[in-house]
């Protein structure tokens, strides 16, 4: 396998002017989407009709992220500052390494199962220690030590420079910019616009206790920010996959969970390679066009994203279809066998690789030209 | 297959090179289907191995073509294969192919899974999905479909 | 709790409601929330409203050969229900019904009804237009069936009402223009309309503006593709209720899982994500108040012999495969039958209560439907978005109501679906597969051509479906046999059932409308009816040959007048026989229009709720200790 791909990580320290602020919301935005591949190319690796509890978990998470995303494009906009996402420096190669944390944990491009399983839970793991650089208790040469940390690091630069510049000019974007849940609503909680202090507050909040769960607790807070049902943060969420057991409503995250068994059939997933390329797809063959073509889509996605975070919110509608066409691509590539015989041998399949280069911008925005 | 090569050859690949001749789909997009496997296995269990077998001569004899399938079992078999391929559903057999194979189940059409229908092929013929499934997002469906020319605006319609 | 030697069987309510379906959940939501201790009586299973129920369901209608509204919902022989294969079609006309319904009519009744939590509207198609004005009056001005002792403007704030708790998408300004629909100024619904689709845009481009007409000596008519309203997730519109925006609904039985709709086509027979409105979306905010209870079907209504009813008597099941069951009673200081119009008109029958002006079960309606169908000149986009999203409303009313029927008239986005079973009937076709097995079989195609014809053919397929209001008239009736019973011993019911001139004229200047319409579309017309298995609702009028459908709309059956003498249920649905007897739903209606009537369903079921409230405190008011006045 490849070395894994090392993203770069803003510096240790409270962002302390706007081109900082700026500069870790875009490394924030990275690290979102950073998530998005893996969970998709498990939750498609699923055989047709099997494992529908953990699809539809994998899957609600999924549509977090892209919210989570939504969110921090929002408030970079709010900043003054401009998303970078139709840009194959965005796209990091997998492996990579997990940003902002210590252990070097590989985070790959596998089919659902309990190594799959393993990488998620340390995406998503809450961070009980984390205090932002410069607390006493956390050195000067000490790097990241979680996604937690990063954070609350971002929060408290927030706050810092409100107070700083004051509220209003921190918040200068124009409003136009912001995805508001018009463009966007979908399961578990809706896109709102951040306009000032406590809307960047709330979703820098939304952020992090979807994925980790809020105060220690298993639980989002999506009740109290949304009125909606609370369930289980990501963390959990995956951790119900793992143990075979939802939680119930009263479980801890020290207890586990003792709610309802939920079915796993490990087994019942397309073996994929970790490592695919596509460059180990014979040139002309069916799945390596289909992969380029995934590619290609894929970067039609990031340019519908990158209009939508940076001036034209309403073009966000389309970000669902070209999911959508990802999602097909997708599976059709999983249930085709791995074109090289050796990989075959092994029993793997093929699967999409997440290639996007800018020769895959480019045709995507030529497409999307031609459909203006 | 060469019984020294190492590397075993996709799951029934004389099943998907005749259901290629008879959908006009190719390898990629049944594969792609994940019920070439349940497909096979249906065929054989509905008109038997030795059938099955006949049809496969039979179709060799026609160059490949299921078009010049002469023989009406064959041909039936041909129908039905490809009719599961493009609805997932398993056809009811001529009545007299039915008698012919001395099939002691009853000559009923059925959905072979809920899964098949999804993945039906005819909804791929001209560009659509099945309902219920594989949906295409919201508004799609005020797009020109693949091949269609873009209707002519008039005043007050969707700006959204 | 009361102590003492009470009748632990018979548990007390301020109210009983029969039916968990749209009427229903809507009646116990506003009382529930009011705080009455409502008992909602469930005939059929509850299996639906949790998400395992829901894949079920989908799983089951993925595997239906045929897609027919009730095809994801188990049968269930405790509470059985009609489905529309129940008909089959004879070789030279006529029909024969099998299932649920006894039909002994000249035509048969098309529709079905499903016994479920959440009842029919699961597999509704979630169309949410209001009725036209002039529909409320049309024995007055147009000298047929019957007139509403309330009139549009009575209702329309519980049209409004109906649109927020159905949640609908659409364009008042849109329906005011082209309509004539009054709103409250600056009126906007909950959400922004649904997209139309793409074949709605290329038939507005080649038909607004034209004008047409029906016959050579009739007045013209200005043609213009209307949206339709949708009780379906859309974008919210966030100047809804004064700015404070809408929050649409999720899915039920899984948490923050639903979305607005992306386009499954398959509204009915169920929305795979719930983007559409079901009345499980109003149980799931129903209050503590409200207790549901499942396999429980309501056998008869019970009277104190004053006209008061004191309750109902309920066959309790547990296992719907089986025929035991026990006989159970709840009382309440108030009954509201809300089981659908034909079950509503059954159980009045079988308590024999409600008709003292002989109108129980009469006046049975539906929207007979005509389709037509044919073949764009280029790809029409076929099975994509919801099953209608626009339609041409400019034959709903107007003077031509005197002498045929008016129409509705949908543009059907899923391609020959409902006229000719596409596209599984194509693969048959161009397979050599004919429909009987005893027949000879075509050469049939294969590769490429058969993918090449069938991508050419189907994906220019459209529809029109010519909804028309069918008059209320007494012969068209429900009846029940008690030779005739069901798993439980509960008399089925009989349906006589037939079209009036008045509508078999309109299906006729539709069908000269459609002729027209396919001309100025430039499109092939495939249109054909001919008698045979699958045309049960084939007949012959004047020199031609038609087939209808049935909508899934019946109405009519406990029909509400003005006057005791002559209707069962008053303007508030409340029976004239029984003060604190309700049958609510389309069995109240006198006349149904052309919209589709869930919606003023719902509006006329909200209005009544206030009456019931008000029933409900003046019988709970201290000072209101009622004398024996007499009262019938």
């Amino acid at each position: 396998m490849t070395e894994p791909a090392v993203l770069a990580e803003p510096p240790f320290r409270v962002p302390r002017d706007r081109a900082d602020l700026q500069l870790f919301l875009q490394a924030a935005l990275t690290l979102e989407h950073l998530t998005i591949p893996p969970y998709l190319t498990a939750m498609y690796s699923l055989r047709p009709g099997r494992n529908r509890p953990a699809s539809h978990i994998i899957r609600s998470v999924v549509l977090e992220e892209m919210l989570h995303m939504t969110l921090v494009a929002n408030l970079l906009s709010a900043v003054g500052g401009e998303a970078l996402v139709a840009d194959s420096r965005f796209v990091s190669s997998y492996p990579a390494v997990l940003p902002f944390s210590k252990e070097k944990v590989p985070v790959a491009l596998r089919h659902f199962g309990p190594e799959a399983l393993e990488t998620f839970l340390y995406i998503e793991r809450p961070a009980y220690v984390a205090e932002p650089p410069g607390h006493p208790s956390v050195g000067e040469d000490d790097g990241w030590t979680s996604v937690g940390q990063f954070y609350a690091t971002l929060r408290a630069g927030v706050l810092r420079l409100s107070a700083e510049l004051g509220e209003r000019e921190l918040f200068c974007g124009d409003p136009a910019r912001q995805v508001g849940p018009a463009d966007f609503y979908d399961s578990g909680g809706e896109v709102f616009a951040v306009t000032d202090l406590a809307s960047a507050l709330k979703a820098l909040r939304v952020v992090t206790e979807q994925g980790e769960g809020a105060d220690g607790t298993v639980f989002d807070s999506d009740e109290e920010l949304f009125g909606e049902t609370r369930q289980p943060a990501h963390y959990f969420r995956f951790d119900e996959i793992r143990r075979e057991r939802a939680y119930g409503p009263y479980d801890t995250p020290a207890g586990g969970p003792s709610g309802p068994d939920i079915a796993v059939a490990w087994q019942d997933a397309y073996p994929l390679d970790p490592g695919a390329k596509v460059a180990h797809y014979p040139p002309g063959s069916a799945v390596r066009r289909a992969a380029d073509r995934f590619n290609e889509v894929y970067a039609r996605l990031l340019c519908v994203l990158q209009a939508a975070f940076t001036g034209t919110p309403a073009v966000l509608r389309a970000a669902v279809p070209t999911m959508l066409e990802l999602r097909a691509l997708s599976e059709r590539l999983h249930r085709n066998p791995h074109p090289d015989p050796a990989r075959r041998a092994a029993g793997l399949h093929a699967s999409p690789t997440y290639e996007v280069t800018e020769r895959h911008f480019e045709r995507a925005r030529a497409e999307l030209a031609l459909r203006e | 297959m060469d019984p020294h090569d190492p590397v075993p050859p996709p799951e029934c690949p004389g099943f998907v090179d005749v259901s290629v001749r008879l959908t006009g789909f190719d390898e990629f997009t049944l594969r792609g289907t994940g019920l070439v496997r349940l497909y096979h296995d249906t065929t054989v269990e509905q008109v038997g191995r030795a059938a099955v077998g006949r049809f496969l001569d039979d179709l060799a004899a026609a160059g490949g073509d299921p078009g010049g399938l002469t023989d009406e079992v064959s041909r039936d078999i041909a129908r039905a294969i490809t009719h599961l391929w493009y609805l997932g559903v398993w056809p009811q057999l001529s009545r007299s192919v039915h008698a012919a194979l001395g099939r002691e189940k009853p000559n009923t059409a059925f959905t072979v899974s809920p899964e098949a229908y999804t993945e039906g092929l005819v909804w791929q013929t001209f560009h659509g999905h099945p309902p219920g499934a594989k949906a295409p997002g919201f508004g799609t469906w005020a797009d020109p479909p693949p091949g269609a020319p873009a209707p002519a605006r008039r005043t007050g319609e969707d700006a959204r | 709790m009361t102590a003492g030697p009470a009748r632990p069987a018979t548990p007390r309510y301020d109210v009983v409601v029969v039916g968990a379906g749209l009427a229903g959940s809507l009646v116990a939501k506003r009382l529930g929330d009011r705080g009455w201790r409502v008992l909602v009586l469930e005939a059929g299973t509850r299996t639906l409203d949790s998400w395992p129920g829901h894949l079920d369901a989908l799983d089951t209608a993925h595997a239906a050969l045929a897609k027919v509204p009730n095809a994801p919902y188990r049968r269930n022989p405790a509470a059985p229900f009609p489905d529309v294969l129940d008909l089959t079609g004879l070789p030279d006309g006529g029909y024969r019904a099998d299932g649920y319904f006894l039909q002994n009519g000249p035509l048969p009744y098309g529709s079905d009804h499903l016994r479920a939590t959440g009842g029919t509207a699961l597999h509704w198609m979630g169309l949410a237009p209001r009725m036209h004005p002039d529909d409320f009056h049309v024995r007055r001005a147009y000298g047929y069936g019957r007139d509403w002792p309330l009139a549009y403007d009575d209702l329309e704030p519980h049209y409004r009402a109906a649109e927020r708790e159905l949640g609908v998408a659409g364009d008042a300004d849109e329906q005011r223009d082209a309509i004539g629909l009054p709103f409250p100024p600056g009126y906007g619904y909950p959400m922004h309309k649904i997209p139309r689709s793409y074949l709605d845009s290329v038939i507005a481009a080649r038909l607004d503006g034209v004008r047409l007409r029906e016959a050579p000596d009739a007045p013209e008519t200005t043609l213009r593709v209307v949206t339709t309203p949708h009780a379906r997730n859309s974008t919210p519109n966030p100047g809804y209720d004064s700015g404070r925006g809408h929050r649409p609904r999720g899915a039920v039985g899984t948490p923050n899982y639903g979305e607005r709709c992306v386009g499954h086509a398959f509204c009915v027979p169920i929305c795979p994500v719930q983007a559409k409105y079901t009345p499980l979306k109003t149980q799931a905010t129903w209050s503590d108040d409200v207790t549901l209870v499942a396999h429980a079907v309501v056998s008869r209504v019970l009277t104190a012999g004053n006209g008061r009813v004191l309750g109902v008597e309920y066959q309790r099941y547990d296992d719907p495969a089986s025929p035991a069951h026990t006989t159970r009673t709840a009382e309440a200081d108030l009954v509201v039958l809300a089981a659908h119009a034909v079950e509503n008109a059954k159980l009045l029958l079988l308590s024999g209560l409600a008709d003292a002006s002989g109108q129980v079960g009469r006046n049975l309606m539906d929207h007979p439907v005509l389709l037509t169908w044919g073949l764009l000149d280029h790809p029409a986009g076929p099975f994509r978005g919801p099953g209608s999203t626009s339609g041409l409303e400019c034959f709903r009313t107007g003077p031509a109501r005197r002498d045929r029927a008016p129409f509705r008239v949908e543009i059907g986005n899923w391609g020959w679906s409902w006229p000719a079973g596409s596209p599984s009937g194509d693969v048959s076709r161009l397979l050599g597969i004919t429909g009987d097995p005893s027949q000879p079989r075509g050469k049939g195609l294969f590769g490429a051509r058969l993918r090449r014809e069938l991508g050419h053919f189907v994906g220019r397929q459209f529809s029109f479906q010519f909804a028309f209001e069918q008059d209320a008239e007494s012969r068209n009736r429900v009846t029940v046999d008690p030779r005739h019973r069901d798993r439980l011993g509960i008399p089925r019911p009989v349906l006589t059932y037939d079209l009036s001139d008045h509508v078999k004229r309109g299906i006729a200047s539709a069908k000269a409308v459609s002729d027209q319409l396919f001309r100025l579309l430039g499109a092939e017309d495939h249109t054909a009816y001919a008698p045979g298995t699958s045309a049960p609702g084939w007949f012959r009028h004047g020199d031609g040959a038609f087939e209808f459908k049935g909508a899934g709309h019946a109405a009519g059956t406990h029909v509400m007048g003005a006057s005791r003498a002559d209707s069962v249920v008053d303007p508030w649905q409340r029976c004239w026989d029984h003060p604190n007897l309700y049958a609510v739903g389309c069995g109240s209606m006198p006349s149904v229009g052309t919209s589709n009537p869930s919606l003023t369903m719902a509006a006329l079921t909200l209005r009544s709720c206030e009456r019931m409230h008000r029933d409900l405190t003046e019988l709970h008011r201290p000072a209101a200790l009622r004398l024996p006045e007499g009262r019938p």
